[in-house]
Order: structure tokens, then C-alpha cells, then sequence
């Protein structure tokens, strides 16, 4: 069997009393684009730190092409890092900043200037390179970063929140640099963020931390498709959860009974499902079809109009159920539905069982 | 802001005179005896009847005074040096330390700057009759060396703190071996910091006058402890003359530091 890419083995990081990392297991292939998603403190830097060095794990191992990092110091590791705050040498002009590494290398000094020429080329900054640090907008310094961290070929480019301090607008638009940087390199990317919207536009995988653990590694729609715990459900894409009771499994799906006496069934079940026991429907608001008419035998919940928002391209109604649980459900702009329910209304809502998702509970 | 000097209507006129009047009260002994220095009148006598440079040729051609100033400048070199050290590496251990009693240990190098000089000296004298260091250029440089360093360490561990620790791991991810990160990178980011240090280590054993009399020896002699003696024995206009050239130093150094760095940026 040929071995991974990169191959992050069983880590495991512990700080005292907090396991930072919890048997942390992944492989990567070379060229892919991989985002480590998850709340903050879930373990995702730690694990990025540990692959550039800084940290060293508690157990466990990195390989990079078949041969294990760890026994190497990080300024040996040749891996490329982009971080969250900005780490340009502020003494050093642009020019220099990107020469920087490979002075380091003690390379000659034409090869220096035609490579840092180039790599502030593929970041869009030719003819920046007398300008400082300080006079540049926080945008171009990652740019900078980017640049700086790619001029020596790294076989891995880490990136620990490098947008987080930048507003929307520039956001997305160095979103897009980089997915074409990414193109135009092949370089293997592991990129950290808690922004799920940033990890989806961004990644071919990714990987979705949850205290110290990867709950589930996958594409963007299989993740939003089929979420396989409740944390991803939730995490990714808006979701509402409606608890309630299993009464069924079958080859078919779970059956899932509420307070009110109305059920659904057919549903894809993930965790430790045991009948009797409690469990959470999952809804995604845009699959939830709601209508003012009379129960027609297909699986529906009775629920009352609480709140209509507008909200330009849709307009969110939130829903109570006859149980008192809360849902939101979205409408595209001019939905015919939208300008013949007020507050307090009583209706329907009907979704397709394999659109939802049961976990069960605890 | 409710404080605006817009908003202050008739104060401004008062406000404008109280600034006035400040300037003049620290500005004015300065001038004065500035002025005093080149007047031909022996007795100090203001104003001069005339004007005359005599003063300055007799300063210049007294060895006393060449050999105090001379001793002034490579106390407060060796001071400078020894103080930038010190508080480079007291501030790293203050900014990036992580231990107890941190904020402790900080106070207490920040201390020679709140204790009456006076102390400081006579318990220094004490302590460097049992060592032999009274009289001595050890003895001055580690007299001075104590009221330079908080101010070396205010400086230094200000310029550290604002410098972001991942810049220098960025930096060993580029390449460089720890060392080498703090050489090429740390030290010239705070290069600004280490500078003020300097120059305000040179200054403050280049003024100080306190601990430099106890220290003082009839062959070992700073500027100030020159300016001093001398007074106490005949009131000759050639201490007008030194004073003048002391504060022309201070000034030239306070002058040059932002030039040099402006010069710098660009």
C-alpha cells in the first residue's frame, strides 16, 4: 500500500488536565486543499503548531512522504506558515521580507531576486518590494506572508486563521487569491478556521474539530448532506434540532415521535440509537416546505407563525411547534406564501425524511 | 470629549500664560548662564558689560577640565553599554518570562528610580569602602549603572512588548535557527527601543552630580563633580562655559535621536 502524502498519526496533545488533542488521525494527499474547522479550543492550532514544530505531542507521529518529522527542528521542517496575526519583519521591506528564507538558505543573489520577483508576482504585489510593512493595509501584508511562506517551495503550506483580522469584502476576496494561488501551485494547504463559509469556498476536505477530536472529515457537501453527529449538523449550514422519542428503526430509517403526538419516520440515523430513547430531529431551514393546508398522510408537524423577518434574497419565518421547540424556516424573495401568513398563523410543515437527520441522544 | 481646548473660550488666554510663564521658569537658568559664559565680566555680573570667548579658550586649555570631560565620556560609554545589556536581557525575562513574582521582580528594578539618590550613594560609599571600589571606575560605572538601568528596562521591555513573539517564529519557520531569529530579526525590530535606552543611559551618568561626588577621587573626576568643586572654590565664569558645553552635548543627543531615525524610516 502506498503510504499518504501526509499522515497525521494517533496525536495526541495533553496541557495538564486538557487533552488539546485527542487522537488525532488524518491523511493527506499531495496538492490537497484541507481546512481544519472548528470552534475555538477545539484542537485544531494545536495540531498546526504541532506539524510546524512548535509544540511537540504527547504521542503520536507526523510523516511527511513516508519518513516522521517530529526528531526535526521547525527551522529544519521546511514547512510554509501563514499565521493569524501579522509576521512581517517589520524592520525589512517587502523585497527583503520574501528574500528572507532563502538568505537563510544562502542562495546566490540573482536567484534570490528573479524568485522573490516571481513570488510577488503570483501574490499580485510586483513593485512592492521597497515598501514597508507599516504602509501597507492588513490585506496585503497576509499577501506579503503568503509570498514570504511560499518563495522556498515548502512541501506543506500551514495557515492558522491568516483572514480573521480583515473585514468581510477583503475576506472574500483573498479567499478567492488563495484558492487561485492554490491552483496555480499544487501546493498541499492546511489551512485552520472557525469560519464554516471560509472552509467551504476554500477546501477540497475538511476536517471538523470538536474538543480535541476530528468528528468527521469530508467534502463540503458531504459534510452539509450527511452530517454523521449532531456538532457537525450544527455546525455547519443553519440546522434546527427537535427533540423527541425513537419508536422505530428499521432498514428504511428511524421513526421519531414528538410531544404533541405526530411523528416522522424513514429517517437516516447516526449514533447510538436504542427505541424508547430520546433523539433530535435535524431540519435544514431551505429543505423545510411549509403550507396552510389540511394533513394529506405525508409525515408533517403542526406549528404556529411566531416571526416573519425580511431579509432581502429570503425572508425567515420563525415556527413554534404544538410542544413549545423553536424552528426557523427560509424562503427565496416572492415565495407566493410569503404575503398570505401573519403571526400566530396555524400551519404545516413537511419535509422530505431523507432531507433530515436523527441523532440520537447522548 | 468634553475637554476640548475649542471649547475653553477666555481660559485659552490663561492656559496660553501658564505655558508661557513654565517655559521661561525652566528655560531661562539655562539661557542665562549661557549668556553669562560668553560676558566679559569676571564677576558674573548680568547683564555683561561685553562679550568675549575668553572663557572657552581658558576651559580648553586647563587640562582638568579636558581630563574630567574625558573621564565623563568613557564612564558614561562603559555605563551605556553595560545598562543596554542589562536591560535587554532583564526585559526579556520580564516581557517573555512566565514566572512567579514577575511583576515583583519589575518593581524592584524600577526602584533606583523612586529612592532618594542621596541613599543610594551614601549606602553605595559604604559598601565600597569594604570593597576597595571607592575612587575607581568600576565604582562610578556600577553607581551609575544602577539609575540608568529602569530606565533601560522602561525602554527595552516597552519596545519588546510591542513586538509580536510569532513575528520570531515566523521567522524560525522561514529558516532560521533560533538564534539566528533573535539576531536578524528581534534585536533590529527592536533596535528603536535599544537606542532610547542608550542615549538615556549615556545622558543620565553624563548629568548625574549625587553619586559622582561620593565616588569622586582627586585624580578621578566627572564633568559635574568639576563643575562642583570648582564653584565651591572661586565663582569663575569658565564653569559657565563647561555648563554651556554640558547642556549643548544634551541637546545635540536629544536633537540627533529622532533625525536619525526619521532618516531611517525613509
Amino acid at each position: 500500500m502506498k503510504s499518504p502524502y501526509l499522515h497525521i498519526k494517533g496525536i495526541r496533545k495533553v496541557f495538564g488536565p486538557i487533552v488539546a488533542a485527542d487522537n488525532v488521525e488524518l491523511e493527506i494527499s499531495e496538492g490537497e486543499f484541507l481546512t481544519f474547522l472548528g470552534p475555538s479550543g477545539s484542537g485544531k492550532s494545536t495540531t498546526l503548531y504541532i506539524l510546524a514544530g512548535f509544540q511537540d505531542p504527547t504521542a503520536g507521529d507526523i510523516l511527511l512522504k513516508g519518513a516522521s518529522l517530529l526528531s526535526t527542528p521547525p527551522h529544519k521542517r521546511n514547512i510554509g506558515m501563514v499565521f493569524q496575526r501579522y509576521t512581517l519583519f517589520p524592520h525589512l521591506s517587502v523585497g527583503e521580507n520574501v528574500a528572507f528564507p532563502l538568505k537563510v538558505r544562502r542562495l546566490s543573489a540573482a536567484d534570490i531576486d528573479s524568485r522573490v520577483k516571481r513570488a510577488l508576482e503570483l501574490v499580485r504585489l510586483e513593485g512592492y518590494e521597497d515598501r514597508m510593512p507599516a504602509n501597507m493595509s492588513g490585506g496585503q501584508q497576509q499577501r506579503v506572508a503568503l509570498a514570504r511562506a511560499l518563495v522556498y517551495n515548502p512541501p506543506v503550506l500551514l495557515m492558522d486563521e491568516p483572514l480573521s483580522a480583515l473585514d468581510k469584502k477583503l475576506r472574500e476576496e483573498i479567499q478567492y487569491e488563495i484558492r487561485r494561488i492554490h491552483q496555480q501551485t499544487g501546493v498541499t494547504i492546511l489551512y485552520v478556521t472557525h469560519d464554516q463559509e471560509e472552509a467551504l469556498r476554500l477546501s477540497d476536505r475538511i476536517a471538523v474539530f470538536n474538543q480535541g477530536k476530528i468528528e468527521q472529515v469530508g467534502t463540503g457537501p458531504q459534510l452539509y448532506a450527511s452530517p454523521s453527529t449532531r456538532f457537525v449538523a450544527d455546525f455547519i449550514g443553519d440546522s434546527a434540532f427537535l427533540e423527541g422519542v425513537l419508536t422505530e428503526i428499521s432498514e428504511q430509517g428511524a421513526s421519531i415521535r414528538f410531544a404533541d403526538g405526530s411523528a416522522i419516520s424513514g429517517v437516516p440515523v447516526h449514533g447510538n440509537a436504542i427505541v424508547g430513547n430520546k433523539a433530535e430531529l435535524m431540519l435544514r431551514p431551505e429543505r423545510i416546505e411549509l403550507s396552510c393546508g389540511v394533513p394529506d398522510g405525508r409525515p408533517s408537524l403542526r406549528v404556529t407563525v411566531e416571526d416573519i423577518t425580511f431579509l432581502g434574497n429570503n425572508t425567515t419565518v420563525e415556527l413554534s411547534t404544538g410542544w413549545g421547540s423553536k424552528l426557523a424556516v427560509r424562503m427565496h424573495f416572492g415565495h407566493p406564501l410569503i404575503s398570505r401568513i401573519a403571526r400566530g398563523d396555524a400551519l404545516l410543515v413537511r419535509c422530505a425524511p431523507d432531507t433530515a437527520h436523527v441523532f440520537a441522544a447522548g | 470629549m468634553l475637554l476640548t481646548y475649542e471649547k475653553l473660550g477666555a481660559w485659552r488666554w490663561g492656559l496660553a500664560i501658564i505655558c508661557v510663564v513654565v517655559c521661561m521658569f525652566l528655560l531661562l537658568p539655562i539661557l542665562f548662564i549661557c549668556a553669562l559664559s560668553f560676558g566679559s565680566s569676571r564677576w558674573l555680573i548680568f547683564p555683561p558689560p561685553g562679550w568675549t570667548l575668553d572663557w572657552y579658550r581658558e576651559l580648553f586649555a586647563d587640562p582638568r577640565w579636558i581630563g574630567a570631560a574625558l573621564t565623563s565620556a568613557k564612564i558614561g560609554l562603559i555605563v551605556t553599554a553595560v545598562s543596554v545589556s542589562l536591560g535587554l536581557l532583564a526585559s526579556i525575562a520580564l516581557v517573555r518570562g512566565k514566572f512567579k513574582g514577575r511583576s515583583l521582580l519589575r518593581a524592584f528594578f524600577l526602584t533606583p528610580m523612586v529612592l532618594p539618590v542621596v541613599v543610594l550613594a551614601v549606602a553605595l560609599y559604604a559598601a565600597f569602602l569594604q570593597l576597595g571600589l571607592n575612587g575607581t571606575l568600576t565604582g562610578f560605572v556600577i553607581a551609575h549603572v544602577v539609575v540608568a538601568l529602569p530606565f533601560a528596562v522602561i525602554t527595552i521591555s516597552g519596545a519588546l512588548e510591542n513586538f509580536d513573539p510569532a513575528i520570531e517564529d515566523a521567522a524560525v519557520l522561514c529558516g532560521a535557527s533560533p538564534w539566528e531569529a533573535r539576531f536578524r530579526v528581534t534585536l533590529p525590530s527592536i533596535q528603536h527601543g535599544l537606542f532610547s535606552a542608550a542615549i538615556f543611559s549615556f545622558l543620565i551618568s553624563w548629568d548625574e552630580v549625587v553619586l559622582a561626588i561620593f565616588m569622586a577621587s582627586p585624580t578621578l573626576q566627572t564633568l559635574p563633580v568639576k563643575v562642583w568643586t570648582t564653584l565651591r572654590q572661586d565663582l569663575t565664569p569658565v564653569i559657565a562655559a563647561a555648563s554651556t558645553l554640558l547642556v549643548l552635548l544634551t541637546l545635540a543627543l536629544m536633537v540627533a535621536v529622532p533625525l536619525l531615525r526619521k532618516g531611517k524610516k525613509q
